[in-house]
């Protein structure tokens, strides 16, 4: 699957820093100016029926929609997966711990998905919250942040290879 | 000793005063009332996610990939590390085949503050070492978790704007662990009162 965007791989390779710092900025600008929290949505949702939050999260899955749909008729080898479900059945967007059945894949989006949602909660607020928190000058959420670093090695050197051998184990191997 | 870490930290914040200054009466513009609503910053992250795809998918690297807090971060932490120390940590391929990894994280940090600053919103908040180490424990079972699942709620977001179910999924199973954490949160201020 060769999947090519409007820029060369050689210019694409040099942009990678600059665009995704560029995004960056205005995320943690807009994020500094709403509160934008995914977890913090459902949060408020549950427990006060706030809309706000929620809203923000919602629109992000649309615009994301919306922003595919277009790019793909106007330039469609970028978006060679679009729309997923139908190009590709149920088999998630790689980005997971590689080598699983799709079972293996929706036991770990399961374990995941629950674990992210109580620790977002408990320490209030998803992951980029806690950036932006950090930003604003709340040492707690700068802890979380090192947490995180920390995290991607931890997870890298062992969680990772430890979650796949066990799904494996249970007949899960794709 | 607390307090005397406290006075430390204070002291050498820049912004001593911080907790005196007054919130800015309402006369803010058009654009800023614009970005205050969630809605808006919603669909601005994520058209920008799906440019972003357009402009960098050839670098390689999965789809979806426009934006996401843990993978960002994964990326640009195990290929510091990588160049340092010489190890194979995993990153995405659009992050191994760039000249730097993604820098999104440093984006977010440097913006926000910038903007926290400019509107004069930035206060220095310090809290217990016990919650130091709360929050420090809580950071890396998050990261590790949400990397089980594939990526932070954003990239979540984007997925099921892809078309992945199983994201549809994780983010389901988000709304279930929110339900167990306002239960536990709940029960925990029950028993302080």
């Amino acid at each position: 699957m060769a999947l090519a965007g409007i820029l060369s791989k050689e210019t694409a390779v040099i942009a990678v820093p600059i665009v995704t710092l560029l995004l960056g900025l205005l995320i943690g600008w807009l994020g500094q100016r709403s509160g934008f929290c995914s977890i913090g949505g459902f949060r408020d949702f549950i427990m006060f029926r706030h809309t706000r939050l929620l809203y923000g999260f919602l629109a992000l899955i649309l615009g994301a929609f919306i922003g595919f749909l277009i790019f793909k008729i106007v330039f469609p080898p970028a978006f060679e997966g679009f729309f997923w479900l139908i190009s590709k059945g149920l088999a998630p967007v790689s980005g997971a711990p590689a080598g699983l059945t799709i079972t293996g894949y929706i036991i770990l989006a399961l374990v995941g998905g629950i674990a992210v949602g109580l620790i977002g909660v408990l320490l209030g607020g998803c992951p980029l919250r806690q950036l932006v928190m950090t930003a604003e000058g709340n040492v707690k959420s700068f802890c979380f942040v090192i947490g995180m670093c920390i995290g991607s090695v931890v997870f890298t050197l062992w969680v990772s290879g430890l979650a796949v051998s066990i799904l494996k184990s249970l007949g899960m191997g794709a | 000793m607390n307090c005397f870490s406290n006075f430390i930290y204070r002291a050498s914040s820049p912004m001593i005063m911080a907790d005196f200054i007054p919130v800015p009466e309402e006369t803010s513009s058009f654009i800023d009332t614009i970005a205050r609503n969630p809605l808006f910053a919603g669909l601005v992250i994520g058209i920008l996610a799906a440019i972003v795809q357009l402009l960098l998918i050839s670098a390689g690297g999965p789809e979806a990939y426009g934006f996401c807090v843990a993978c960002h971060t994964r990326d640009l932490v195990n290929i510091g590390i990588n160049d340092l120390t010489g190890m194979k940590l995993a990153a995405a391929p659009i992050s191994q085949n760039a000249i730097l990894p993604t820098l999104t994280i440093i984006g977010v940090l440097i913006g926000a503050f910038v903007s926290a600053r400019y509107y004069e919103e930035f206060r220095t908040k310090a809290g217990t070492t016990v919650s130091y180490i709360w929050y420090l424990l809580g950071g890396i079972l998050f990261m590790s978790f949400a990397l089980f699942m594939g990526g932070c709620p954003y990239r979540m977001g984007l997925r099921i704007g892809y078309g992945d179910v199983v994201a549809l999924i994780g983010v389901i199973a988000i709304i279930i662990g929110v339900v167990i954490g306002i239960k536990i949160a709940t029960a925990l201020a029950e028993r302080e009162a």
